[in-house]
């Protein structure tokens, strides 16, 4: 390479083009959307056996923060899996038990 | 749900002519007196009020009729499903008033419907059963929790457009200069050809480029890291903890393109986080500077292997870049024996041999905006990315000086030798595990030999081995004789 960096040289050279390699270590410093997927699926199993509401519409809230922080290269069947099961927890709590959710105060 | 309460409003009236024609005669055979006619005429009226205020199915008639008297034997015995709240011991106590005399040897039950028809401000207005009220009111958490669902999605597409302009300008903002010094602009490593001009959107939030075709690289990673804008959840604690969006440009050199030095420099704090965190650094640098001595910006500090590196790259245009955009700057780490973040002590796996390093500078750049970023603060950028190659094109020329080498590569082979001793142990052990796992698929090879000759043959090779191993090892002197 040219010693003096004067703007006339032209730094690219054709010949040193190197495609892309995606990083081989999966990005390990953001486990939110793992957690948050395992969580939804705790949340609406516990929905779905105890009947309990409220277990279903986190689960519900777990899988839509799951699915914003995941990462593109994650598979989008987990995402939908982990989305239909939260809805479908809520569903069955409502047809098993048709009243209101009541607050604890 | 009004299927539903229609069905058990049929069995209901089903049922209730049963009850009527049962019980009544019952009762009414044991106090036949005159007493109680005059009430006769009453209660027959009062069940075909009850029929009727049951068949509008409307809790509002109900109520407001004040005698919803829902025959509560009836009643219990079909909403058995517990959520019914009929309220048969209150019946007994208000009605206490009217006390044995008049109703001698009679159920309370009795008493409680005759006593209602006497005196109609005492009355209880039973609770209707739950799933009887079909009012929305009562839905208010659920309409709170779709609402928040409603909030989440729609901070989700915000957050996600905002993100994706941001990334799209700084592209464009410095498409010129990366076009000026690199050959391909935007690879994403698919196709067959070489792509140009593609921003790879890792997440939402994060978005990278990749550039390659120049002198004094092998490549350059640009990763545009913003913040979870699209995560309300990440919104809303970012409001009690700002942080701003970061570019971090990575560029990996080849064999030749740089002499051996480890060095940083930059935001006081985050220099002191990479001290601790980062292999290289902490394995090589001893201890960290003040910037003001170089000239720096207060907030800054220096990690450098020797004064030589120091001296070289804090120049005149880095002292006077890092003085004007101190905000911007958030650090740079050029190092010849990269290998990422110390392992953490949970790691399972130990590492047996040193991890690869690779020669590679750093940068990590500040958004200007502090979070509110827009898309004229990126493009106040470019004097950063300006920096970046000047730097580049310095640490391509810069060679050590042979004192400052001899230290440098003197200092690698203590380092090597160090992780060696350490793991010395943890070698044996896997070295001696292999070796036993080695003997027991021989003996199960053994074992599994039909053939006797063989198995004999086998056991006999294993047991010279195991005798030659038993053996001390004795040396061989060969003693030149004349």
């Amino acid at each position: 390479m040219s010693g003096a960096p004067n703007s006339s040289s032209d730094p690219r050279r054709p010949n040193k083009v190197a495609r892309y390699k995606p990083p081989s270590q999966e990005r390990l410093d953001d486990p939110t959307p793992d957690y948050m997927n395992l969580l939804g699926m705790i949340f609406s199993m516990c929905g779905l056996m105890m009947k309990m509401k409220w277990c279903a519409w986190a689960a519900v809230y777990c899988a839509f923060i799951s699915f914003a922080n995941s990462r593109s290269s994650e598979d989008t069947k987990q995402m939908l899996s982990s989305f239909m099961l939260s809805i479908s927890a809520v569903v069955m709590s409502y047809l098993q038990n048709p009243q209101p959710m009541q607050p604890p105060w | 749900m009004r299927c539903a309460v229609g069905t058990a409003w049929l069995l209901v009236l089903l049922l209730l002519p049963l009850v009527s024609t049962v019980e009544p005669q019952d009762e009414f055979a044991e106090f036949e007196d005159n007493e109680f006619a005059e009430f006769e005429h009453v209660i027959e009226d009062e069940e075909e009020e009850d029929f009727l205020s049951v068949e509008t199915e409307d809790e509002e008639e109900e109520e407001e009729a004040g005698q919803e008297e829902v025959p509560e034997q009836v009643l219990e015995a079909d909403f058995d499903d517990g959520e019914a709240d009929v309220q048969v011991e209150d019946d007994e106590d208000e009605f206490e008033q009217f006390d044995d005399e008049e109703f001698e040897g009679f159920d309370s039950e009795r008493t409680g419907r005759k006593g209602r028809s006497q005196d109609p401000p005492d009355l209880k207005i039973t609770n209707v059963p739950y799933h009887l009220r079909t009012s929305w009111e009562n839905f208010y958490l659920e309409i709170l929790m779709i609402g928040g669902l409603l909030a989440y999605a729609m901070n989700y597409v915000a957050g996600k457009t905002k993100n994706h302009k941001l990334a799209s300008a700084w592209l464009t903002a410095h498409k010129d200069l990366l076009e000026a010094n690199f050959t391909s602009v935007g690879d994403d490593g698919q196709g067959a050809e070489v792509q140009s001009g593609i921003l790879m959107k890792e997440s939402e939030h994060i978005y990278s480029i990749w550039c390659s075709g120049r002198v004094c690289c092998e490549g350059m990673l640009v990763e545009i890291k913003l913040l979870k804008r699209q995560d309300l959840v990440s919104v809303i604690s970012r409001m009690m903890r700002p942080s701003s969006d970061q570019v971090t440009v990575t560029i990996d050199l080849g064999l030749s393109d740089m002499d051996s030095f480890v060095f940083a420099v930059g935001n006081k704090k985050t220099i002191g986080r990479l001290h601790k965190d980062m292999n290289d650094l902490s394995l090589f640098v001893p201890d960290k500077r003040p910037g003001e001595k170089y000239g720096l910006p207060s907030g800054m500090a220096i990690l450098s292997e020797s004064g030589e590196v120091t001296n070289a790259i804090i120049d005149n245009k880095m002292v006077r870049v890092l003085n004007n955009y101190a905000d911007m700057f958030e650090f740079l780490h050029i190092s010849d024996q990269f290998s990422g973040p110390k392992v953490k002590d949970g790691d399972p796996q130990p590492a047996t041999k040193m991890p690869d390093t690779k020669k590679t500078i750093i940068f990590t750049f500040n958004v200007p905006g502090q979070g509110r970023s827009s898309v004229k603060d990126v493009f106040a950028m470019e004097p950063m990315m300006k920096l970046v190659f000047h730097i580049l094109d310095k640490v391509f020329r810069f060679r050590l000086s042979k004192e400052a080498k001899t230290k440098a590569d003197k200092m690698r082979l203590k380092v090597e030798e160090s992780f060696l001793k350490m793991t010395h142990a943890q070698r044996q052990e896997a070295a001696q595990a292999r070796r036993e796992e080695r003997r027991r698929a021989e003996k199960d090879r053994m074992m599994a030999e039909e053939d006797p000759d063989r198995q004999r043959k086998m056991e006999e090779r294993e047991y010279r081995r195991d005798m030659k191993k038993k053996q001390p090892k004795v040396k061989q002197l060969k003693v030149k004789m004349g």
